[in-house]
């Protein structure tokens, strides 16, 4: 078969791509998209590098059929980063030193993200099991977890 | 990438023609989360593979005492099922969120050990699993499901396309013990259905996960405590017959030493809980 045209909502613009037989949203992503934030890390789904968001809800692009996505909104670090500045998370980040080599931080904001939208004020444990599939070699997850609370701070303090 | 084409039906009937075209060379797949990997890595080279997200087969939907669970619905789906406790924990132990977010509870029944937690909350439930084939639909126990490590009684032109939960009424458990509290594989997961009359057990059933080549019933160890009070005695007897009865594999994650001895450490502290006692150690 050959390959086939599949659209989805890429940083709410529409964008089409020609896939081959299933082709990962990963692949697409980073090789014709230019979204290099999605990392191409373990494609085992075991490292969380490759998180996404799709319709707002984390996932694996490693793991997933980019067809499977037709029509549905994906959102990448790149789709969050503002033009100038940083999103608070970002920010967060930054500023906790949630990061060294920086390999990993891609999926963990975008799980962060996910997390603060679906749970303003998370505790410490919710931060830890939201966190469960995202690996990190560096930091020991300490910054990263401070990065996230303090996320939440700025959240409340924005409103 | 191997694959020459990826169907991804949007119906049923579509997947069963489909699968009728072409056989048992195509590989079916649903949430991904175990056949990408190998893929990905080139240990598993299918040809022609199928899809099943857009099939329509993802809806949880309560119908009078039971609970009709699409194939494709995902463990996220189960988590917020708050009135079957036991499923709704079992899925929340299962992997991290964005796996929860992408495998189905039709895929877990295929996952191989140490996986397949929601499969063994399912078994200890007396869920019956509806296969669709050619010749139409029918049901049969989950018992009846598992034929052997990764073979099932489905034949290679059939579907599973739901999986039903009776929601008796009972005590229910679940105890998964992994290397750590999230994102882990099981050394062994231990669930149990219960209803006692006073302090006596009217029924039981206990599964175990990742210590045998599927899901299993504890039989041996449920025909002790039936009509007990659970006893320390009786207890005793069912965890020593529970290790007995596990056939563990060993792998990266555990021994299969430790795995038939964690089994009966775990029957035993989930039989301790059914009874409204705190755990002793073993």
């Amino acid at each position: 078969m050959a390959s086939v045209i599949v659209g989805f909502k890429l940083a709410g613009r529409e964008v089409e791509v020609m896939a081959s037989p299933l082709a990962t949203l990963q692949q697409v992503l980073r090789t014709q998209l230019g979204h290099t934030s999605v990392k191409d890390g373990c494609r085992q789904g075991g490292c969380g590098s490759c998180t996404v968001l799709v319709d707002g809800e984390p996932m694996l692009s490693c793991l997933l059929p980019v067809q499977d996505i037709a029509g549905r909104s994906v959102t990448t670090l790149e789709a969050l980063t503002p033009a100038e500045g940083l999103h608070p998370v970002q920010r967060a980040f930054l500023d906790a030193n949630g990061f060294q080599c920086g390999y990993c931080t891609p999926g963990m904001e975008m799980l962060a993200v996910a997390l603060l939208e679906h749970n303003p004020q998370p505790t410490r444990e919710e931060i830890e099991d939201a966190l469960g599939g995202n690996v990190c070699r560096c930091t020991g997850y300490e910054p990263i977890i401070e990065a996230i609370t303090a996320a939440t701070g700025s959240r409340e303090a924005g409103r | 990438m191997t694959v020459s084409s990826y169907f991804l039906p949007a119906s049923v009937p579509e997947a069963l023609g489909l699968l009728g075209e072409h056989g048992p060379e195509l590989l079916v797949i649903a949430g991904g989360t175990v056949a990408m990997p190998l893929i990905n890595e080139g240990i598993s080279l299918p040809g022609r593979v199928m899809g099943l997200r857009r099939a329509g087969l993802d809806r949880v939907e309560r119908a009078g005492a039971e609970l009709r669970v699409g194939a494709t619905a995902t463990l996220t789906q189960l988590v917020g099922q708050g009135d079957v406790p036991l499923l709704a924990e079992a899925a929340s132990r299962t992997a991290s969120w964005s796996v929860r977010n992408m495998a189905t509870v039709g895929g877990n029944l295929f996952t191989p050990p140490p996986g397949g937690d929601v499969a063994t909350a399912l078994l200890a439930l007396d869920a019956r699993v509806v296969v669709a084939g050619p010749a139409g639909e029918r049901t049969l126990p989950l018992t009846a499901f598992w034929t052997g490590f990764m073979t099932t009684a489905l034949a290679s032109d059939e579907l599973v396309t739901s999986i039903i939960v009776p929601l008796d009424e009972g005590r229910t458990a679940f105890l998964k013990f992994g290397r750590r509290r999230a994102n882990t594989p099981a050394v062994v997961t231990v669930a149990a259905h219960a209803t006692l009359e006073h302090d006596r057990v009217v029924s039981i059933r206990l599964a175990l996960g990742a210590a045998a080549p599927h899901p299993v019933r504890l039989t041996r160890a449920e025909a002790v405590v039936a009509g007990s009070s659970l006893e320390p005695a009786v207890i005793d007897e069912a965890a020593a017959l529970a290790a007995e009865d596990a056939d563990p594999v060993a792998d990266a994650v555990a021994s299969d030493w430790y795995r038939r001895r964690m089994t009966g450490v775990f029957v035993r502290r989930i039989l301790e809980q059914l009874a409204g006692r705190a755990g002793r150690d073993a």
